[in-house]
């Protein structure tokens, strides 16, 4: 079972340590080489009973111990490994403690009775502080990029290098929130609107009329409940766009009448069904649409209820004044966008280039995601302190029917992590590590110098790169507790909000009153929001999705 | 020269542990003479697999936990395949610990 290497590995270190510490036993008035020669036994005895040394023990200079002191009686020799606290994680005050936790604790000796017999002779000189190495560890490697970059691409020169070196402490978590919040109020969050996108990787090469076939498809049969796109960018164009349609649009719908008391109402006329195609076609690249389908099923639901009951549903008909008013929010979207003024300075230089094209509020404030169209620095530190899940599709999938969250205070969830802490491995693996580092739920890590137990079998290695994927819905598990509490935190503190919850590492914040979100107003709602934001002291990425 | 205790956890680490304990029971051996001999393995065990092991082998799996505390990860990997060079063993959960290796070399 066990391989011959360990075992001679095994062999050449039980000698290296009896030789080394053979002159203290004999030396000093020590107990002799009789107890040496007793204890190199008994160790051996017990790791060829644990299956890890082959027997006969070939051993080049050392005597064999003597048969009989191998038999001294040992109580517990069918059991190695006892689980429990063996296989505890080691903190770094288990591992360089100043008095060694692994040591036996035996009852003391008459006579030398006190727990100073366990200090180590040598003081703290052998173990280096992890106070001290913390400090100096962050500062050599703050920053340093990783090496598990995006490939280039058309994209690429818009991304930022997802991978996090999660050697390091994370210091910028609270400037992130600072910087969020008080620098960047309101287009932060605007731009974070748009930027909550689930499968822009699939949508981001989609054609144009691969595009569209897919909004009609999702939008048409039974998307009554989910308005999916806003866009952003460029919205002055978008309108025009809007308007270019108008008369089309008017045509195409025969039998419908303009709503005339309300602002902002002749464009959601215009938009109606058509404009809701119309304005992904204005913006093909944009695949944030993507994203707000996904989630449509999931928010969207009651939508149709509100609006039905403020102003469509009074002169059209019900499907009719749906589309209606999604269109209406669409357009309202859009329009109130165009109002909302840039109060953080330019958009910094390095990103000109990109200005060039409309995706400027494009980027993606949620971390862990693909395409950074365009990162401010603000956002690129979310992105490095808190990841996000990646298949948040996942989710979707599974709880389609049923409200967001709605089994929120399962206490489940979190046992599962519990369990998951406690749980006894057997299988244990124990080495120094080079490097740790994380691309969006990637793992990579360079183990050396190390022991496993495998199945029963010790293996060392020189070596190891290890690959892991993070289970997604274990990672959300363990967000879970912490955005609970924001979500609920939020939601006493933001009036006029519909709901505010949390979805993975994100917490949304869902409007549904239209008339008094929109428009000049939405300020008011915004700089409410981000004033109870830079209070509540968050350190993840908080993030909204607006609907009417 | 710095060591980890980490290797104590390990089958040759919980032997001797177990022998320095019963001997250190039966008074055979002075509780400090039994800190020496720890010490002096974790010295030996980290000379050793920086010596003598040159094996090299690749886990995956899917990290069910990780934990970065004091300078040591701790995952916890579930359907873990671990690869060397002439094996290959499936593994339904595996706790790893890891030390910082940089503070061997301080």
């Amino acid at each position: 079972m066990a391989s011959t290497t360990t075992s001679s590995v095994y062999i050449n270190v039980i000698e290296d340590v009896i030789n080394k510490v053979r002159e203290e036993f004999i030396n000093n008035g020590g107990p002799g080489e009789a107890v040496l020669n007793e204890l190199q036994g008994i160790w051996e005895a017990k790791m060829m009973q644990a299956g890890v040394i082959l027997a006969p023990i070939e051993r080049s200079s050392q005597k064999q111990p003597t048969p009989g002191s191998a038999i001294t009686p040992v109580h517990d020799l069918n059991v190695p490994y006892e689980g429990t606290e063996e296989y505890e994680t080691p903190t770094a005050d288990m591992l360089f403690p100043p008095t060694p936790l692994q040591t036996p604790v035996p009852t003391p000796l008459p006579g030398s009775a006190d727990g100073s017999m366990y200090n180590i002779p040598t003081g703290g000189s052998d173990y280096p502080t992890p106070v001290n190495d913390n400090g100096s560890n962050a500062d050599i490697k703050g920053g340093r990029p990783s090496p598990y970059m995006q490939s280039p691409s058309p994209w690429s020169n818009q991304r930022t290098p997802l991978s996090v070196d999660v050697n390091v402490a994370y210091v910028e978590g609270r400037e992130e929130v600072d910087r969020g919040t008080s620098n960047q109020p309101l287009t932060q969050v605007i731009t974070v609107l748009s930027g909550i996108t689930m499968h822009r990787d699939c949508l981001f090469f989609l054609g144009l009329g691969e595009l569209l076939g897919r909004i009609k498809r999702i939008s048409n049969p039974n998307g009554l409940n989910c308005l999916g796109y806003v866009s952003f960018n460029n919205p002055c164009s978008h309108l025009n766009e809007l308007r270019k349609r108008e008369d089309f649009a008017q045509y195409q719908n025969g039998g419908y009448i303009p709503q005339k008391d309300g602002a902002g109402d002749a464009t959601s006329e215009v938009a109606k069904s058509e404009g809701l195609t119309y304005a992904d076609q204005s913006h093909p690249g944009n695949s944030d649409s993507g994203q707000y389908w996904s989630y449509g099923g999931l928010m969207f639901i009651d939508f149709d209820l509100t609006q039905n009951g403020s102003r469509g549903g009074n002169f059209l008909d019900r499907r009719h004044s749906t589309t209606t008013a999604k269109s209406k929010i669409l357009a309202e979207l859009s329009r109130s966008s165009s109002k909302i003024p840039q109060l953080d300075g330019p958009i910094p230089d390095p990103y000109e280039d990109m200005l060039s094209t409309p995706n400027i509020y494009n980027y993606q404030g949620v971390v862990n995601e693909d395409y950074n169209v365009v990162n401010t620095p603000a956002p690129n530190d979310l992105q490095a302190s808190t990841p996000a899940p990646a298949p948040q599709n996942d989710m979707v999938d599974d709880d389609d029917d049923e409200p967001l969250n709605e089994d929120d205070d399962d206490e489940d969830d979190l046992d599962d992590v519990d369990q998951g802490e406690e749980l006894n491995t057997q299988h244990l693996v124990l080495a120094q590590f080079d490097k740790v580092t994380r691309t969006k739920s990637r793992w990579k890590c360079t183990l050396k110098d190390g022991i496993m137990h495998i199945n029963n079998k010790d293996i060392l290695f020189n070596k190891v790169c290890m690959q892991q994927a993070n289970l997604i819905s274990d990672f959300v598990r363990e967000k879970c507790s912490r955005h609970r509490i924001a979500a609920v935190a939020l939601k006493e503190q933001v009036k006029g909000c519909y709901s505010v919850f949390h979805l993975g590492s994100m917490v949304v914040v869902l409007y549904i009153k239209e008339e008094s979100i929109f428009g000049l107003r939405m300020d008011d709602y915004l700089r409410q929001l981000l004033a109870v934001l830079k209070t509540s002291a968050m350190e993840y990425v908080i993030s909204f999705i607006l609907y009417t | 020269m710095a060591t980890f205790e980490l290797y104590r956890r390990s089958t040759i680490g919980m032997c001797l542990t177990e022998t320095l304990d019963e001997m250190v029971s039966s008074s055979t051996l002075s509780p400090e003479l039994a800190i020496q001999v720890l010490v002096q393995f974790d010295k030996s065990m980290t000379e050793a697999l920086e010596s003598q092991v040159k094996s090299k082998v690749s886990i995956k799996g899917h990290l069910h936990t990780y934990r970065f505390c004091d300078n040591v990860w701790t995952f916890i990997l579930q359907d873990a395949l671990f690869k060397n060079e002439d094996a290959q063993e499936n593994v339904g959960r595996v706790k790893i610990v890891a030390c910082d290796s940089k503070l061997l070399s301080q």
